[in-house]
């Protein structure tokens, strides 16, 4: 489809018979159109002529949001009238670790009022980072009656009386699924609530909250959805209650057991590993609390098909982790915790050939005294063995250029690189040169490079280096780095493809925000807290960028003319009216 | 020289290390005056082991620039916020806010009284026999805390052997071979008690943390 001949023929719809895209009657158009999934490629099409814009907007059944403050509830529901499913995302990404304060925003219930009134069909809703508390809940599951999928990930405000709602109403919930939130748990008897008639769960993730659960409640539940395809428990689920629900649930896909270390007498131990193994269609598998080494064996000869293996829960030694990946060869997605150590990565390195993606999660992130965990060595290890990883997430104490360079080397293919060197600010612990070196040769080699967190001592070369060279980088995390002002110089005025920045504890301030002026209407956001910008810069910002939603957070105590805590993103709906009092909006 | 050996295993967040400093003597010099470390030539015998019964709740200042810059008197310096050491603090605390970024719930994860085996607390709860019982070791002049599993161990002499072979080389120069060492450990009321005095089995159950120090009689 050449975009170039619509724009020749624009007045096509009534005129003659020949075969011009534009003039397709408007139902085969949107039927064309109906087949794009990709909200880029959607974006696109709509921009092509007005027909298109129509075609696609009609067309459209599941609107995707990336901060919830871009656009208003009023502009999506006049564009859009047959939307089935909505995603939207609310706190900028540092809330996840208490750097934004409580009361933000992003809440989701006055969103929720205006799809009850123009989307009365909404069948699915995934929220990430956005406040949600049981009346929405409530007002969610009685308002929508074909309503089927719900997905709360690092959501805040709600407790377990509002899952209460959503079982006790939904009578066509398909999906359940709520991660890593910070869910009020009451515990009780939410599970019990779905109706003994109800049967079309087919996802159910719980393994977010800390209470007991109605077991009897969870048995019978499994028992009768026959097309549960996800489950994953929390921790408060015994191994012989996890034996129980699989005899139950064999075609299930995914599992995330609850907690592994129970003590089992030999018959409930082999029929722990049956139940397993007859887990045919097993390919994901997470939970594993406490896993005690000696009850993994019972893993083995389940499971040989699977291809995502999360073990962050689990403090496994690296024996252990060696024993349990021979059987793993098709492991494309490996999460660790650092227990295994170098040695255990190196089994990765030798076992996991296929390997795309791994994340090493640190055990004792907050104890400087303790020296174990993973080092450059680890990751060394893993690059030489997996050819094909693209994607890591890095927790270390240490690390060194040489080894990130040979890393990239033996892996070029990366698209997110994540590395976390703990000690904000450390060097090479070989040659005590800063990590410059590392990141240059990531951004060189790594040409298909999205995402790019950056740690250890770094000047500004290595920003001119991510400036110069990374060409597809849409996402950049940056703490405890730089020199000047020239570093984030060189990375707004390179990067072309940047939506996201996020800056923590750097030598930047006014003249370096002020560098990006042009920029952040193609970016999704920018946040920068504890650098050194000051409210005078934020206004200048403000008044030379109208279409920018500038909003400054301060802490107490601090200098009036600082702004400690920048969050700027372009909006068409103007600035936001719900924002609390520690939130000015310039 | 093991004090260079020291300073380029440790990862603590310093400001000398951002300089890049003179790893001989002014790293040592600015880390002891931070007090991280017992530094051996100001502490007698004494005021090593009393200082484990008084003043528990007393802690260390770690000052920490939340600006990696060069200059120390940056005007805008600014402290992020300070984290407290405590050899005797239970609980694991924060040194800068957000960091290491670690989600939330995953951090809770680590509290929870069973422990992600138990890595955060000082033991995990040994309901069954195949737990085991981690505890921290720290030796009197090493920077470097470790930790053993106390429950692979069968009596105090296995015990102080395993120790032994793990501390040995962090024996810095100028201890000659006569200097002796006690095995000390911390009870569940928090008393630093020498070990050995009570059976093997009653100390697995009492014992939250060990600290090697020098015998200076």
């Amino acid at each position: 489809m050449e975009s170039f001949e619509l724009k020749r023929s624009k007045d096509s719809v009534n005129s003659d018979q020949s075969a011009h895209w534009s003039s397709f009657p408007d139902e085969v158009l949107e039927r064309v159109l109906s087949r794009l999934k990709s909200h880029r490629d959607r974006s696109s099409a709509s921009l092509v002529c007005k027909d298109w814009y129509h075609a696609e907007r009609w067309s459209r059944t599941n609107v995707f949001i990336g901060n919830c403050y871009s656009v208003s509830q009023e502009i999506v529901v006049r564009r859009f009238s047959r939307i089935r499913s909505v995603t939207l995302k609310g706190k900028p990404r540092f809330s996840d670790f208490n750097l934004v304060p409580e009361n933000w925003g992003a809440n989701i219930h006055a969103w929720l009022v205006v799809f009850a009134a123009k989307y009365p069909f909404l069948e699915e809703l995934r929220l990430k980072r956005m406040a949600i508390n049981d009346q929405s809940l409530e007002f969610l599951a009685v308002s929508f009656p074909n309503f089927k999928a719900l997905s709360l990930l690092s959501c805040d405000g709600f407790s377990t009386n509002g899952l209460a709602a959503i079982a006790t109403h939904c009578k066509n919930l398909t999906e359940l699924d709520i991660q890593e939130n910070d869910i009020d748990d009451i515990g009780g008897s939410w599970l019990s609530c779905f109706p003994e008639s109800f049967t079309s769960l087919e996802v159910l993730n719980f393994a977010n909250l800390t209470s007991d659960i109605n077991f009897d409640a969870l048995e019978k539940l499994v028992g009768r959805c026959k097309s549960m395809r996800v489950l994953k428990l929390n921790r408060s689920v015994s191994l012989e209650q996890l034996q129980r629900l699989l005899v139950n649930a064999p075609r299930l896909a995914e599992l995330g057991t609850g907690s592994f270390s129970q003590e089992l007498i030999v018959r409930e131990y082999e029929e722990l590993e049956s139940a397993l193994s007859n887990c045919k269609n097993m390919h994901t598998l997470s939970g594993l609390w406490d896993a005690k080494g000696i009850y993994l064996p019972a893993l083995y000869p389940a499971c040989t098909h699977l291809t995502f293996l999360n073990l962050s829960y689990a403090a496994l030694q690296s024996l252990e982790l060696a024993k349990l990946l021979p059987h793993r060869r098709r492991l494309k997605h490996l999460w660790v915790l650092d227990t295994v150590e170098d040695k255990g990565l190196e089994a990765v390195g030798l076992n996991c050939p296929l390997l795309e993606e791994l994340r090493v999660f640190p055990a004792d992130p907050f104890d400087d005294e303790i020296v174990h965990g993973v080092t450059d060595a680890g990751f060394v290890a893993v690059s030489f063995g997996c050819p094909r990883l693209h994607y890591v997430l890095y927790f270390c104490r240490q690390m060194t250029n040489a080894a990130v360079a040979t890393i990239v080397q033996n892996c070029p293919d990366f698209t997110h690189f994540r590395l976390c060197i703990m000690n904000p600010g450390q060097p090479d612990h070989l040659t005590n040169e800063p990590m410059d070196e590392a990141f240059g040769a990531v951004v060189k080699t790594c040409t298909k490079l999205q995402r790019l967190s950056v740690s250890g001592r770094l000047t500004d070369r290595t920003f001119e280096y991510i400036g110069r060279y990374a060409k597809n980088l849409e996402t950049l995390s940056v703490a405890f780095a730089g020199s000047s002002d020239w570093g984030m110089q060189c990375v707004l005025g390179g990067c072309p493809k940047l939506r996201k920045l996020e800056i923590r504890d750097c030598p930047f301030g006014n003249a370096a925000l002020l560098s990006g002026l042009e920029k952040y209407e193609s970016m999704r956001s920018l946040w920068m807290s504890a650098c050194n910008v000051t409210m005078n810069g934020c206004r200048l910002l403000a008044r030379e960028m109208p279409r920018l939603n500038i909003e400054v957070m301060k802490e107490d105590g601090s200098d009036d003319s600082q702004a400690d805590k920048v969050y700027v993103y372009r909006s068409i709906a103007g600035p936001r009216r719900d924002a609390p009092r520690s939130v000015l909006t310039l | 020289m093991p004090d260079m050996e020291l300073q380029l295993g440790l990862a603590l967040p310093t400001p000398n290390i951002m300089k890049g400093f003179d790893l001989n003597n002014h790293g040592l010099h600015h880390l002891k005056q931070t007090g991280c470390f017992s530094d051996k030539s100001k502490r007698s015998f004494d005021q090593a082991f009393g200082n484990f019964k008084q003043d528990r709740k007393t802690k260390t200042l770690l000052l920490w620039s939340g600006q990696p810059n060069e200059e120390e008197d940056h005007k805008d310096q600014k402290k992020t916020t300070f984290s407290a050491i405590d050899d005797n603090d239970e609980e694991e605390v924060e040194q800068v806010v957000g960091w290491p970024p670690i989600k939330t719930w995953r951090k809770k994860i680590f509290k929870q009284p069973n422990g992600a085996g138990g890595i955060e607390n000082n033991r995990v709860a040994d309901k069954e026999k195949s737990r085991s019982i981690y505890v921290k070791v720290k030796m009197e002049g090493v920077a470097i805390t470790r930790k053993v599993d106390i429950s692979l161990y069968l009596s105090y002499q296995t015990l102080t052997n395993s120790l032994i072979a793990m501390f040995s080389k962090d024996k810095k120069c100028g201890d000659d071979d006569y200097t002796r060492y006690i095995l000390t450990y911390q009870d569940k009321e928090g008393d630093w008690l020498i070990a050995g005095d009570i059976p093997w089995q009653s100390f697995t159950r009492s014992v939250q943390r060990l600290k090697i120090i020098r015998n200076r009689d």
